[in-house]
């Protein structure tokens, strides 16, 4: 086994780790708003994008401290998210095809969210460096690599595991599971659903916000990110199952480490692994292989 | 020998005498655009040709896409992969065997007889293409079948990027140049701008002929009735699955003889052709035009073209293009959903109900019923709750 992987070095381990940790934290509230809501956010990428954006301005015109741009960028595209659900998608709820509407609805804030960006920053990259903390590097049997894709991979796990805590332990949680697997009886029972489901976006969005501000030290932040990101979050989500975060977590580390060390050994078919392994999943289990939220 | 005679003969004199006499007909507005569009391709300067020609694509590649969506309410996010694989066939084609052609028929007619040759072979195989993904992706509904079709295009579009045994010569493309036909002394370029105009013309004429007859069609109508029910259909004996594989291939294959023809306008056949944001022109063209209407995406197409061309005369504006059809989209799906071309039938029916008005009672009458009907719609619209908005009439 070890004579095998001896080519892949513990470096790109990392950066696969890394990627997939990035693509954790914009696949596992696209999954969320769709185990709940039901809603496909195709402007889910470019969400993620603006919390690049908007930490990279905090830092610059604000604040210089790392960490508060970070938090504005999240709330920022969590409050973003919010108008789009109450302006454009809580008023298709009740149509015949809610889910393609939706789906159209948000494919047009793509569209739009895209050139406000470009209008606002340029269409050239920028790059932020890590955080003074972090900026050091870490040798691991001979290869190095940079200590921040090391908290970034921490970061997605200590998300995951307060995500969990969230949904499975407090109040908000449980109305949130019983508003997912029956949403008439959760209305019935008292609970305001179209209140829970803008809460339901706003935190989806403060994961896509949050996810950019985090990786943006890792990749260069220009308009075209949004569109990159949400295919690779549409793969994930498919595999892990709509609707399933451990299934987000496991499908992004899939798609993160394919990304670093697929091209090593399977150079000829790295870009197309990811989609078939998505319309295979689709096909046996269209559920995806992690059940959903109730689960 | 019964009374009604249905030769081609007789066919073409009651459509020249609906034409000619019965005042405002169908016939007389094929006819006339027919000429218009004829005549376009003599006086209009270069670019605009080239524009329309495009517009004509594009809107080809709409109305098929729409076959499948407001047809049959299945959502593609994937139609794409068929205009890749349309180019594409068309350009390996030229590319491998436009030797051998001009072995056979000649060095003068080759570069026609290749390109019909491929147009054929790139269709064919489209249609190849589209009869076990369609097979698969039918087996899913809604969001997910939007998700599976997103999947094989980008699937075909990675294919396209790997350039497998060098075929499709990985992210740049293959160039495809139609050269100079020469048959009997005369001598023709089909990538001529007029000349490839006429032929975009003659194609997607006949090809939207051939959709408005499948949707006129049984089978078209069986379409209509999966899209609003697929329980009740299926109770009525309607083999839904199958039925939607069918459309799929079908609508596939029209989308590659638009992949065909791109490839000849833009010169080439490029891997952009099979990424999904192409895919989403069909989708943003279709629904902006109103997908529950026939012309809906042709007139889509025109809007996404023309809109664009029109604010590219502020170059400010221009840049951000996309911007503007963003909003639209948003705009149309949440308060209009029957889009550009219902907008304009409403307006059709409007205006007929100003002219009766003005026949019954002259002038006055025509202006009370136009500050009537405003009015009408002030209020309703002021008092417009939130009755369900979902179905919306063909």
């Amino acid at each position: 086994m070890i004579s095998t992987l001896s080519f892949v070095s513990v470096s790109d381990l990392v950066i696969g780790l890394s990627l997939g940790s990035r693509l954790f934290l914009i696949a596992v509230g696209l999954s969320l708003i769709f185990g709940v809501l039901g809603v496909l956010n195709f402007a889910h990428g470019a969400l993620y994008m603006i919390g690049a954006y908007l930490a990279l301005a905090f830092t610059t015109q604000v604040i210089d401290n790392f960490w508060i741009g970070v938090v504005a960028g999240a709330i920022g595209v969590g409050v973003i998210g919010v108008l789009i659900e109450v302006g454009t998608i809580r008023p298709l709820y009740d149509r015949v095809e809610a889910d393609l509407d939706q789906l159209i609805v948000t494919f047009g804030f793509v569209l739009v969210i895209h050139e406000v960006v470009r209008f606002v920053w340029g269409s050239q990259p920028y790059s932020t460096p890590a955080p003074d903390a972090l900026a050091f590097s870490v040798s691991v049997s001979g290869s190095t690599f940079s200590a921040y894709r090391l908290f970034v991979i921490v970061a997605a796990l200590v998300v995951m595991a307060a995500l969990w805590l969230f949904i499975r332990r407090t109040y908000f949680g449980a109305l949130v599971r019983g508003t997912s697997s029956d949403r008439e009886m959760a209305s019935m029972l008292g609970v305001d659903v179209p209140r829970l489901y803008t809460g339901v976006f706003f935190l989806g969005s403060f994961l896509a916000g949050l996810g950019g501000a985090l990786s943006a030290p890792l990749q260069s932040t220009s308009p075209a990110l949004g569109e990159q990101v949400i295919i690779d979050a549409f793969i994930i989500v498919v595999i892990g199952g709509l609707g399933s975060m451990f299934g987000a977590f496991v499908g992004a580390m899939f798609v993160g480490l394919m990304q670093a060390i697929g091209p090593s050994f399977i150079a000829a078919g790295h870009i197309a692994i990811p989609f078939l392994a998505m319309v295979l999943v689709l096909l046996v289990r269209p559920e995806g292989l992690f059940g959903g939220l109730g689960e | 020998m019964s009374t009604h005679d249905d030769s081609v003969t007789s066919r073409i004199g009651e459509f020249t005498r609906d034409a000619v006499r019965n005042g405002w007909t169908r016939e007389r507005c094929v006819v006339l655009l027919s000429l218009g569009l004829l005549l376009f391709g003599v006086v209009a300067p270069s670019f605009q040709i080239y524009l329309f020609t495009e517009f004509l694509i594009i809107a080809l590649f709409a109305l098929a896409f729409n076959l499948l969506y407001g047809y049959t309410g299945l959502l593609s996010f994937g139609h794409a992969m068929f205009l890749a694989g349309g180019s594409y066939g068309l350009a390996i084609f030229l590319q491998e065997s436009e030797p051998y052609v001009s072995n056979v028929v000649g060095a003068g007619p080759a570069p026609l007889v290749s390109w019909v040759l491929g147009a054929v072979f790139a269709v064919s195989l489209v249609i190849a293409m589209a009869v076990p993904i369609g097979w698969l992706s039918v087996r899913l509904e809604e969001i997910y079948f939007a998700l599976i079709t997103l999947a094989f295009g980008m699937l075909v579009y990675s294919v396209i990027i790997q350039n497998p045994q060098g075929l499709t010569a990985g992210s740049d493309g293959i160039n495809v140049l139609l050269g100079v036909t020469e048959i009997g002394g005369a001598e023709f370029r089909l990538g001529d701008r007029q000349i490839y105009y006429y032929l975009t013309l003659g194609i997607v004429g006949a090809s939207t002929y051939g959709i408005w007859r499948i949707v006129n069609s049984p089978f078209g109508t069986i379409c209509k009735s999966i899209r609003e029910s697929p329980e009740r259909a299926a109770a009525l004996g309607v083999d839904v699955r199958f039925h939607r594989w069918m459309t799929f291939i079908v609508s596939a294959a029209f989308v590659g003889i638009a992949g065909v023809l791109i490839a000849g306008l833009s010169n080439v056949a490029s891997p952009y052709h099979a990424h999904w944001s192409e895919s989403a022109t069909a989708v943003v063209a279709t629904v902006i035009g109103g997908a529950t209407y026939f012309a809906g995406p042709i007139i889509g197409a025109f809007v996404y073209l023309y809109a664009r061309w029109g604010i590219s005369r502020y170059p400010a504006l221009e840049a951000h293009w996309e911007f503007f059809m963003g909003v639209l989209i948003i705009l149309v799906v949440l308060y209009f959903k029957v889009g550009a071309a219902g907008g304009l039938y409403m307006l059709r029916t409007w205006l007929l109900d100003v002219q009766a008005a003005y026949r019954r009672g002259g002038a006055n009458a025509a202006v009370g019923f136009v500050r009537e009907s405003a009015t009408n719609k002030l209020r309703r619209d002021s008092d417009a709750s939130e009755s369900d908005t979902g179905g919306v009439e063909r």
